[in-house]
């Protein structure tokens, strides 16, 4: 569990509070400041009310800096003027994903050595299961190690086999194509990553942004790479 | 102020349609601005409602008695703390009390889990958007807690029910409301995976802690409420089988097999439609509770009244709910599709199957008996009643075979246990129980269904011990640590599991305080001063009747001293409390003079002011403390399943400590006892009731009206229509007339409603037949599903072959690392 909070703590960087967090003067700042002087002018000024109703008012004034603060918070996403979402979360799902799917199947094999222990399973099926769960993590392992996942798997897969002749092709996707089935890989597949693979890209010499390998102009500003 | 409020009302309207629509539309243009306005939009919600309520808490303080709810529900001479709560005392307020906590609760929800699981948020707005709108519509266009009088002005109001004026009442609602609302949480994100088809197991991870959140409170509001019950009914029961309770109890089952299953589905990746149709099922429920007891489809003592025009708005929210949900769990099956196996019957799987069925064959038959007196109206056009009798003949079985699961799933291993792990894990937990049977019979406890469960409770007990103490000692094992510390690791390595079982300790105290009732001695006698009585072990003397006033109420308080052995234990003061503006229904002050073996509970049913003569009702309740216990200890185990992973490491040995000692500090202020003085002493008469009486008193209902419930257990021994009831059921008994006899006249005098569980006949065996059907039914499907899934399993994947050593070395230091 620990682990999964950590790479989405890493992966997903947090956009919206960047420019607003270097203002030396932050909206809920004033709403809370105006809040608390209308509360206070309520407090000396409602002097011939019951305490406990100058208390009910108070917290409605409260109430109502809050909701200052809270409309604010609604339109400002509009003010900001930031444009429709980078992709970046998807790509770091499938990581989130793969490790996720680690430490459940890790949990598993623990839990299953504490059963054996507990004497709650024979011999038998407990080297079954065990084996069973072993590979599957090894499995993972290999995938986390070749990069980002099933996409990295893929590409490289691709390269592999295009440097191939065909009739290797041919056997090799014989042999792979029973080898497993079921949820893990539907799942995955369908978390279509997006990111990038170290070596096929190629960082703009001004900017520094990664481009494809093919691309021979930077998508972000432009400049010719390579030329650089 | 009362347009203020309307208007803010309004605005909450407003503002959650649009947060809704853009947060949906945000989602589907995946635009950032789009889906953060709509967050912002939904915390906005939070805040117009907050300020709404601080309205609310104005007008009821400052006492603006031209809003009618205020009105209804207050008055001036009402002590603070009722007022503050008089907030959700009535209808109006209590919807939209409960649209503000769904507000906060939501935000938080967001709030926690915007960054874990974004592509789910918008959809989760969306939806918990859509149902505050439709409480709000409902306060907006019908149940306005705003509304004010036209043309009167009051200035006074007419003060709350005498009967909520109860600390319990006052913290039940708003805990029982956590818990719906609660449950609003795991609907949204189930629903947002079912929109988005992110279905892999991630979404089950953020509704489990909601749920138990939800859970706990919900659990705690159930027992508030039964002790509410116990204190100020006077009946010296705490559960009646009312609609109102059943509507809380009924998603309670429901998101109790959720919180079972879903641990299928985290280790096996099974039961995947099954897990989201809980959570939809259990949030139905919430409305439907709500539905039920809100729109006076059912009768119940605390019900709101009737108002058909709210049933309709509540029937179409419910069906556009129930389309709208199913409609997507149809339309997503192709992703939920799972892997499911069954290596064996004799697994943790099928036990958490048939945990499983019980539950929810528990939830309907309670929602199927509720409902009942209703169906058999719309079918027959005759109202039948189905009160306390009937529930507890079928849910006390029901009961004490969940109570033997609750035992028997810890032993089981996952996958498939051999019979020889059943031999070794079912040892200790079987020896425990045969033993606890032996002793009861060797002491003579002679009545079977409490035998019977005090005998399982020892075998839960037994399993839940060896279960910590083997753990304990493998872990000691492995670490090299003593047991004890080796103990507080193991639960803060697996706190799910270990706080599980806490709760299952919990279980098995409640089900103590239930197998008490077996014991329970009731009589009711009428004493001048001075006189006394001996009932069980406890001779109590009637003293004194005195009268009191306040500003509030007129109170008339008997004093009466327990004694046993000739000793004097304690003084208790049963009374009646005369509210003014409801001198019609006096509230039942009861004196309980609590421990842990049992409570004496004294109740003052009438008196003489001339003469001094008091009825007195006295009940011997044996083991019902250790139900409020239960309760605690279930709070405990459901927090220590809750504490952060991150913090446990740090807390873990104080934390529970803590908790121990507050809850039962909590506790035994519950549990203070009165004190009090003493005077001389002649004997008086108990009422001479026999058996068969007794019998037919639990099977006729009170015809007073007010309070339906059972002769045996209505509080009013002297209204109108109990008095001649009792009086019609002696002469009768005085003729010689038999039971059957007996019931037959009074049905034909006073209609078949008058039994508390309907005669097995004509359209009314539907009622007995039903619940057969239904767990049989349910049964078939299940034992089928799982025949299919029980195939062969498929010999381990060979594939991925050559596993290379140094893979193999770097998961055990994994695994080691892991702990």
């Amino acid at each position: 569990m620990s682990s999964e909070t950590s790479t989405d703590a890493q992966l997903l960087v947090r956009h919206p509070e960047t420019p607003r967090e270097r203002a030396p003067f932050q909206a809920w700042q004033l709403f809370t400041l105006a809040a608390l002087i209308s509360a206070s002018a309520v407090a000396l000024r409602a002097g011939y009310l019951p305490s406990s109703v100058r208390v009910a008012l108070i917290l409605t004034v409260f109430a109502a800096g809050a909701i200052g603060v809270a409309a604010l918070r609604t339109l400002l996403p509009f003010a900001s003027g930031r444009g429709p979402s980078a992709p970046a979360i998807i790509g770091g799902r499938t990581r989130a994903a793969l490790e996720r799917e680690k430490t459940l199947v890790l949990r598993s094999i623990k839990e299953l050595e504490f059963d054996r222990a507990m004497g709650k399973v024979s011999e038998k099926d407990f080297s079954e299961m065990s084996a069973r769960l072993r590979a599957r993590a090894m499995r993972i392992l290999r995938q986390l190690d070749a990069g980002t996942g099933y996409r990295a798997e893929i590409e490289s897969e691709i390269t592999r086999r295009l440097a191939q002749p065909a009739a290797a092709v041919a056997t090799a996707v014989e042999k792979r194509a029973p080898a497993e089935s079921g949820d893990e890989e539907a799942s995955a597949g369908r978390l279509s990553p997006a990111a990038t693979m170290d070596r096929d890209v190629a960082a703009c010499g001004s900017c520094g942004t990664r481009n494809d390998a093919d691309a021979r102009f930077c998508k972000a500003c432009g400049a010719r790479l390579g030329a650089a | 102020m009362a347009s203020l409020g309307y208007y803010l009302l309004l605005a909450a309207f407003v503002v959650s349609a649009y947060s809704a629509a853009i947060a949906v539309a945000g989602a589907r243009r995946r635009s950032n601005a789009l889906i953060e306005s709509g967050i912002g939009a939904f915390y906005l919600v939070a805040a117009i409602m907050a300020a709404a309520s601080g309205v609310i808490l104005y007008a009821f303080l400052a006492g603006e008695y031209n809003i009618k709810y205020v009105h209804r529900y207050s008055d001036a001479a009402l002590p603070l703390f009722y007022k503050i709560t008089s907030y959700w005392g009535g209808l109006d307020g209590s919807i939209m009390f409960w649209v503000f906590l769904l507000s906060l609760f939501g935000s938080v929800a967001v709030y926690v889990n915007r960054e874990r699981h974004r592509e789910l948020i918008p959809y989760v707005v969306a939806v918990i958007s859509g149902v505050q709108m439709f409480f709000l519509l409902l306060m907006v266009v019908h149940n306005n807690p705003f509304a004010t009088y036209l043309t009167e002005t009051n200035t006074a109001g007419r003060g709350l029910n005498p009967a909520l004026q109860n600390f319990y009442m006052v913290i039940h609602p708003p805990t029982m409301y956590l818990g719906f609302v609660g449950l609003t949480i795991p609907f949204a994100f189930g629903m947002s995976a079912l929109i988005t088809g992110y279905l892999d197991d991630a979404w089950l991870r953020a509704v489990r802690r909601w749920t138990m959140v939800a859970w706990l409170f919900l659990s705690v509001g159930l027992g508030l409420g039964m002790i509410w019950a116990y204190e100020e009914l006077g009946w010296g029961g705490y559960w009646m089988w009312d609609p109102v309770e059943n509507a809380g109890l009924l998603p309670w089952f429901t998101a109790t097999a959720f919180l079972h299953s879903v641990m299928v589905q985290e280790r096996r990746g099974m039961l995947r439609v099954w897990n989201v149709t809980l959570v939809i099922t259990t949030f139905f429920l919430t409305i439907f509770g709500t539905f039920m007891t809100r729109s006076g489809v059912v009768q119940s003592v605390h019900a709101f009244g009737q108002d058909p025009e709210l049933a309709r708005m509540f029937i179409v929210f419910m069906i556009a709910l129930l389309t709208f949900s199913f409609g997507l769990v149809i339309y997503r099956l192709p992703l939920l599709k799972a892997r499911n196996e069954l290596d064996s019957w004799v697994s943790r799987e099928a036990a958490f199957l048939v945990n499983n069925w019980i539950l929810l064959f528990s939830a309907f038959f309670v929602l199927f008996a509720t409902m009942f007196p209703t169906l058999s109206e719309a079918v027959t056009g005759q109202r039948l009643t189905v009160a306390e009798p009937f529930f507890n003949q079928w849910m006390r079985p029901i009961g004490l075979i969940l109570l033997v699961l609750t035992g028997i799933g810890p032993l089981l291993a996952w996958r498939r246990s051999t019979l020889v792990n059943l031999r070794d894990q079912f040892l200790i937990p079987v020896g425990f129980a045969v033993v606890t049977a032996g002793l009861l019979v060797s002491l003579g406890v002679r009545v079977w269904s409490s035998g019977l469960c005090f005998a399982l409770c020892a075998f839960v007990v037994g399993t839940v011990g060896q279960e910590f103490w083997r753990g304990a000692g493998v872990r000691a094992g492995v670490t090299g640590t003593d047991r004890f510390t080796a103990l507080v690791g193991l639960v803060g390595r697996n706190k799910r599991r270990y706080g599980g079982y806490v709760v299952h300790l919990g279980i098995v105290l409640i089900f103590l305080g239930f197998a008490g009732k077996g014991f329970k001695i009731e009589e009711k006698a009428s004493l001048t001063p001075g006189q006394q009585v001996k009932v069980g072990e406890f001779v109590l003397r009637y003293d004194s009747l005195k009268t009191h006033d306040d500003a509030q109420k007129q109170m008339v308080t008997a004093q009466v001293t327990v004694l046993r052995d000739g000793k004097e234990l304690t003084t208790m003061y049963p009374a009646r409390w005369y509210f003014h503006g409801h001198e019609d229904s006096p509230t039942t002050e009861t004196a309980i003079w609590r421990s842990f073996a049992q409570d004496v509970y004294v109740f003052l049913a009438s008196f003489e002011p001339g003469t001094q003569e008091a009825s007195l009702d006295f009940h011997i309740n044996p083991l019902v403390n250790w139900l409020w216990l239960g309760f605690g200890v279930m709070a405990i185990g459901t927090g220590i399943a809750l504490l952060p992973e991150t913090l446990f490491a740090a807390a873990l040995v104080r934390i529970p400590a803590n908790a121990a000692t507050t809850s039962l500090l909590f506790f035994m202020l519950v549990l203070l006892p009165v004190t009090g003085t003493a005077q001389s002493t002649t004997t008086g008469k108990i009422e001479q009731r026999s058996d068969v009486e007794r019998k037919i008193e639990g099977e006729l209902m009170c015809t007073c009206g007010a309070c339906r419930r059972t002769l045996a257990s209505c509080g009013m021994p002297n209204c109108h229509g109990h008095a001649a009831q009792s009086k019609k059921l002696r002469a009768l008994l005085a003729e010689g007339k038999s039971r059957e006899e007996i019931l037959a006249i009074f049905v034909r005098d006073m209609g078949q409603d008058i039994l508390a569980s309907p005669i097995d006949r004509g359209f009314n065996r539907l009622a007995w037949l039903f619940p057969y059907a239904a767990a049989g039914a349910a049964l078939v499907v299940i034992v089928m599903t799982a025949r299919r899934w029980s195939r062969p399993a498929a010999p381990a994947v060979a594939g991925d072959a050559g596993v290379d050593s140094a893979l193999s070395a770097r998961l055990d230091d994994e695994l080691r690392d892991l702990d």
